[in-house]
């Protein structure tokens, strides 16, 4: 052990004391109560099971975007003080001041992925977990764990939150809870509002044809909707390649391709109207006749 | 100042553009004027291939009030979307002429949503198919 702490003069500044006193206590946490929890190896049956699971394989492309009626029994059932503040939303959406509460590129997390997403989704079936790719403003990726294990007490927030699920017949039904309290609950892509904590979201994946799929989620918000909120989405398969997802990165689309002084290819980052509009480089200030185009 | 000099103090400039700027992606339509489409001939200098929205970068003329110069015409989706719709980041190429079909932005700048293009002399058309959830422009 004192082999480990020579040369003396590596210990000069008391953070890399504190550093050696960690590394210290580490292994004897290793051994305890905490030791790692593995996931194990698949095996050649696990595999062989997968065979006779619903077949999820190949590109699933969204119908159409559902739409809530105001009022209707389809629409969330917002808590009163919450209404008030969704209808201030939805006014300024119809006067074309939208919300725009996908603009910052940031994940757009559960329920969008499953209301709002206009681009096709993939479900990857493995030994113990089903991983969802998709895009919405750029790739997307959430994991559903069908391996037994239970939510953790206290999960770290995200926006997809963490997902469990088991298969029974036909369906996934996945359990998802630990949102960041951020994530929207959205009436379309310009109105939202965010679930502010305590959100758990059911879900049904159900193979309904050969090629046709439905999604039903239930999405408790206890802060904000005075009753779950049940929505749904089709899905039709494609195998033709021109519906394989691609590469989509949300912040490439604010650059241009171009070239440095000494000839290299560069990123130069592209001038936007306030409401996220691309323009060109010498655009980037509005006119002085500004107000109406000319 | 060398052109060498004059581009990178431009790429510098424009490299500042961010911190004031913050980063928007997938928006809204509502700084596009549908109620006073344009149309005029234009030179491709570039398809900008990237999600969320693909841009269709060209040259023209005085147009109307409009000094001469560069164009950003959106895309309402992205490329993979556009894939589906026969798309592909060769649909055009540097110079080719088209007729584009536009909704302005309402503030003046030189930039739009772009609707329809039609080859000139050929007379091939570039529209947005139907996808699900996907409204082509109005």
């Amino acid at each position: 052990m004192h082999s480990r702490l020579k040369p003396i003069h590596r210990f000069a500044h008391p953070s890399r004391w504190l550093i050696a006193a960690m590394g210290l206590l580490l292994p004897v946490a290793a051994q305890g109560a905490d030791a790692p929890v593995l996931n194990p190896a698949p095996t050649r049956a696990q595999w062989a099971a997968i065979a006779d699971q619903p077949d999820l394989s190949g590109v699933w492309a969204p119908g159409p975007l559902d739409k809530y009626v105001p009022g209707g029994p389809e629409a969330p059932q917002w808590l009163p003080d919450v209404a008030k503040q969704v209808d201030h939303l939805k006014q300024l959406d119809a006067e074309g001041r939208p919300q725009n509460i996908y603009v910052n590129c940031l994940p757009e997390g559960l329920p969008s992925s499953v209301t709002q997403n206009l681009n096709s989704v993939e479900f990857l079936v493995t030994p113990g977990r089903v991983t969802v790719l998709s895009e919405f403003d750029g790739n997307r990726l959430r994991r559903i764990w069908i391996d037994g294990r239970p939510h953790p007490a206290d999960p770290d927030p995200t926006f997809s939150g963490h997902s469990i699920g088991h298969w029974e017949g036909q369906s996934l039904v996945v359990d998802t809870v630990g949102f960041l309290p951020e994530v929207f609950i959205p009436l379309s892509q310009g109105v939202g509002f965010p679930n502010n904590g305590g959100m758990h979201v059911e879900e049904r994946i159900t193979l309904t044809g050969p090629d046709t799929l439905r999604q039903d989620i239930v999405v408790h918000a206890p802060k904000v909707l005075a009753a779950p909120w049940h929505a749904s989405r089709t899905y039709t398969r494609h195998r033709e390649r021109n519906y394989d997802l691609a590469e989509a990165s949300c912040r490439q689309g604010d650059f241009i391709e171009s070239t440095d002084a000494q000839g290299n290819a560069v990123f130069v980052p592209l001038p936007k109207d306030a409401g996220g509009a691309t323009l060109p480089p010498d655009q980037a200030v509005t006119p002085a006749s500004t107000g109406t185009h000319p | 100042m060398t052109s060498a000099i004059r581009r990178a103090a431009v790429l510098a400039a424009l490299a500042l553009a961010p911190l004031a700027i913050p980063a928007q992606a997938h928006h809204s339509f509502a700084m596009f004027d549908p109620a006073k489409p344009m149309k005029f001939e234009a030179t491709v200098q570039s398809l900008q291939w990237t999600a969320p929205h693909a841009v269709l970068w060209v040259e023209a003329g005085k147009v109307g009030g409009y000094d001469a110069g560069l164009w950003s015409l959106e895309l309402p989706t992205s490329p993979a979307n556009l894939a589906k719709m026969g798309w592909s980041r060769n649909s055009v190429k540097a110079g080719d002429k088209l007729i584009v079909e536009i909704n302005p932005m309402r503030d003046g700048r030189r930039a739009g949503q772009f609707k329809r293009a039609t080859f000139v002399g050929s007379g091939q058309v570039l529209s947005i198919g139907a996808i699900p959830g996907v409204q082509p422009p109005k």
